[in-house]
């Protein structure tokens, strides 16, 4: 915009000479191709996003606003009594909890292990590159392969877990009738899948601290420990509230390993007799696919990203701070 | 000038990739290009169609066949899903007895087979197992009837001896005429050996007897709830959890994991079994039971529990030819070929009437005539009414049980929860 009166004037009175004009115009193209061609790349992510991500995102909306049987589809506007019946609903609380407590059980652990883990592995060990692909096994294995081994570890009558407690004179536990054995037995199955994966982002972001830094706390007579919450950890701050994140959007996502903890698999469960370990993905996934009530499922769906966001925000602000703090 | 020039490269970019993206999702179904109608089934576990598919393709050499198994839990919460959205069902799709009611309001999703002339075969089927895949007082045929679960009980003979109690299949049946009678032999097991449980989970007797009664948990004039007033219900309800009260139940899910550990330790010794459930019981004890097991007249009389039915969603494309080949693979010969080749029991009389069927011996379970077993207990069966909400209670009241067996709860405080909380699942 700003160049027309310019070649409007030059237009009207003596006219430039013909190779300045084409340098112009390769100029322009120039400034358009630094400017504009970055967007044109990274266009074709946000349609296919707007496609497979925000369209079911406001589609979910639309339905959530409706009754909507799943096969019949829609059954007339509601307006926001999905959303009303929702907050009403105490196995909504309940899975809600459950989920919770699950991800505070997980996560916390799992993250601080993986720093520890890390730590370890950043050290000058013998066979490097084994433990390091090591620490990432759980992860690549299926995660239905690893529900189905825990599953059978703890097992009530013929379990593993409940024998080596035998051993050191404990009884038996049911793992999936009670609420604290359910959750610990399923945030260790998310802790054994999770750990070692993030161990290995924490080990990358500590290769990149620089070394002199280490070796002038040395100098200073710095412990180990000390050295590694006061440099260690503050220099790979922005990966830690990374890991913080992602594990809780995964962890309030959490379906899988508890569905099929569950006797009652897919078809049935429930999240144990009393639902006692239902998270909020359960209890969306009951409604929608086996109760067909696909208006309540989407509210539960829209409830659960505003949660997600709530809780993010949250770790995203004492995640900073304490790695800060350090 | 700049600014449209990049938004005509984005939407360029953006109609290609959807067009891209459009031809990626499209492409299912269709037929194939040898100009043959290709007809896909969709089914869960094993219906024993591999062998006859080949034979109706060899009959029919302009169609083919495809068959699509998935896992039994899947194979219900797909096929609505498929239904919902308009596309990917198979031409051909197998129904559950205990999910049907489910599918029966969304009727209009697929091909009243009556249609294409299934009335007059209504005389195949034993009447109750017709009248489950049709709706609209029968005028909507929604789908054929394959196989029946059938009810007996199992027992362990070895376990049954040790408790001091008969061994013998036919004395084993009189000992239980009715349910009562089951819960005595129960006590007399228990006392005489405390450590082996007597059944595997409470939930299986409570359906078994549940499914003996003319209504459950809905009424039969109407469809409305009535769970909460139905004495058969609670009576039912509190039978089955007599037994996990007094511990006398594994507190198994059935057919779940632990199921499967429990009947390789032999620490149970009866559960009700249908035809299909003997393939499961082999499957779990392993050969070094074999013979162990036998199979019992079940208390209370003949009943049915599972059986599938064959359907024909709207959405496929041939609907004469799938009709044609749903009713082949239902017809009697086929029902019986199954039987021989799988265990999957016959729904029609002229089938598990056949003295070919009747006189049919189970090696595994102690050369068991299952054949007859089976078919006797067709024949006395008083159909019970599924609602169509039948499935979103019944695991209500399974949970319930199974609080009760764990010692979480009492029967009755159990009993009014399931109650409270059917009544909303109902709603």
């Amino acid at each position: 915009m700003t160049v027309a009166p310019e070649r409007a004037a030059g237009r009207g009175t003596t006219p430039l000479p013909p190779p300045a004009q084409r340098l112009s115009w390769r100029d322009k193209l120039g400034r358009l191709d630094t400017k504009y061609t970055p967007y044109v790349i990274v266009a074709p992510f946000f349609v296919v996003f707007g496609i497979f991500g925000l369209y079911p995102l406001l589609y979910t909306a639309w339905v959530s606003l409706h009754e909507w049987q799943l096969i019949d589809g829609d059954q007339g506007f509601t307006g926001l009594a999905n959303y009303t019946e929702l907050l009403s609903d105490k196995n909504f609380w309940n899975a809600l909890g459950n989920t919770v407590s699950l991800f505070l059980l997980s996560t916390i652990p799992q993250l601080f292990a993986a720093l520890g883990l890390a730590a370890l592995l950043d050290r000058g060990l013998r066979g490097r590159a084994f433990w390091r692909a090591g620490v990432l096994l759980p992860n690549v294995i299926s995660v239905a392969a690893v529900a189905l081994v825990f599953a059978q570890l703890y097992g009530r009558d013929f379990g593993i877990v409940n024998a080596l407690l035998g051993f050191v004179g404990v009884d038996p536990v049911d793992w999936r009738a009670s609420t604290w054995a359910s959750h610990l037995a399923i945030s260790s199955m998310v802790m054994w899948r999770w750990t070692g994966y993030n161990a290995l982002i924490y080990l990358a972001a500590m290769q990149s601290v620089p070394k002199d830094m280490y070796e002038s706390a040395m100098l200073d007579g710095a412990s180990r420990w000390r050295v590694f919450w006061s440099i260690t950890v503050p220099s790979i701050r922005p990966t830690i509230l990374f890991t913080v994140i992602v594990s809780t959007i995964g962890g309030m996502q959490l379906f899988v390993e508890p569905q099929l903890f569950d006797p009652g698999g897919t078809a049935t469960g429930t999240g144990g007799d009393d639902r006692q370990f239902q998270t909020l993905v359960m209890y969306l996934y009951e409604k929608g696919f086996r109760l067909f009530d696909a208006g309540y499922s989407s509210a539960i769906a829209w409830v659960l990203f505003l949660v997600i966001l709530v809780v993010a925000v949250v770790n995203f602000t004492v995640a900073r701070r304490i790695a800060s703090k350090g | 000038m700049s600014r449209t020039l990049v938004g005509r490269t984005t939407s360029i970019t953006a109609v290609a990739l959807a067009a891209a993206l459009v031809a990626g999702c499209g492409g299912g179904g269709g037929d194939a290009g040898d100009g043959k109608i290709k007809l896909s089934i969709g089914i869960f576990s094993d219906f024993g169609y591999t062998n006859l598919i080949k034979e109706y393709q060899a009959a029919h050499p302009d169609i083919e066949i495809e068959q699509r198994t998935v896992k039994m839990e899947q194979h219900h919460t797909q096929l609505a899903t498929q239904l919902a959205g308009g596309r990917g069902a198979a031409d051909i799709v197998a129904i559950e007895e205990g999910n049907i009611t489910q599918f029966r309001q969304s009727k209009d999703k697929f091909v009243n087979l009556a249609d294409h002339g299934a009335k007059e075969l209504e005389g195949q089927w034993a009447a109750w197992k017709w009248n489950q895949g049709t709706t609209d007082g029968g005028n909507f045929v929604l789908g054929l009837g394959t196989d029946m679960g059938s009810l007996a009980l199992c027992y362990r003979r070895d376990l049954f001896e040790a408790a001091g109690l008969p061994t013998d299949r036919e004395d084993v049946g009189k000992l239980w005429p009715t349910w009562q009678d089951y819960l005595k032999v129960a006590d007399t097991f228990t006392r005489k050996t405390p450590n082996v449980k007597f059944v595997d989970t409470a939930q299986n007797v409570y359906k078994a007897i549940l499914d003996q009664t003319e209504e459950g948990y809905f009424a039969k004039a109407d469809d409305s709830f009535i769970g909460d007033r139905n004495d058969k219900v609670k009576q039912a309800f509190t039978l089955a959890a007599s037994l996990g009260e007094k511990k006398q139940t594994g507190a198994l899910a059935p057919f779940s994991q632990d199921w499967n550990v429990a009947l390789k330790q032999a620490s149970f010794a009866t559960t009700t079994c249908p035809a299909w459930a003997l393939a499961l019981i082999k499957a779990g004890a392993g050969d070094e039971a074999a013979g162990k097991w036998d199979v019992a007249a079940a208390p209370g009389g003949g009943g049915n529990w599972g059986g599938s039915f064959l359907a024909v969603p709207k959405q496929g494309k041939h609907p004469k030819e799938a009709y044609e080949l749903a009713k082949w693979l239902t017809a009697p010969e086929q029902q019986k070929r199954i039987f021989k080749e799988t265990g999957n029991l016959p729904s029609e009389p002229a089938a598990y009437q056949d003295p070919e069927v009747t006189s049919t011996k189970n090696e595994y379970f102690n050369s068991a005539p299952v054949g007859q077993i089976f078919g006797n207990s067709a024949e006395n069966l008083k159909p019970t009414y599924r609602g169509t909400k039948d499935s979103k209670v019944t695991p209500v009241f399974n949970n319930a049980l199974s609080r009760v067996e764990t010692g979480k709860q009492s029967t009755s405080d159990a009993f009014d929860q399931a109650v409270q909380e059917a009544r909303d699942a109902a709603k």
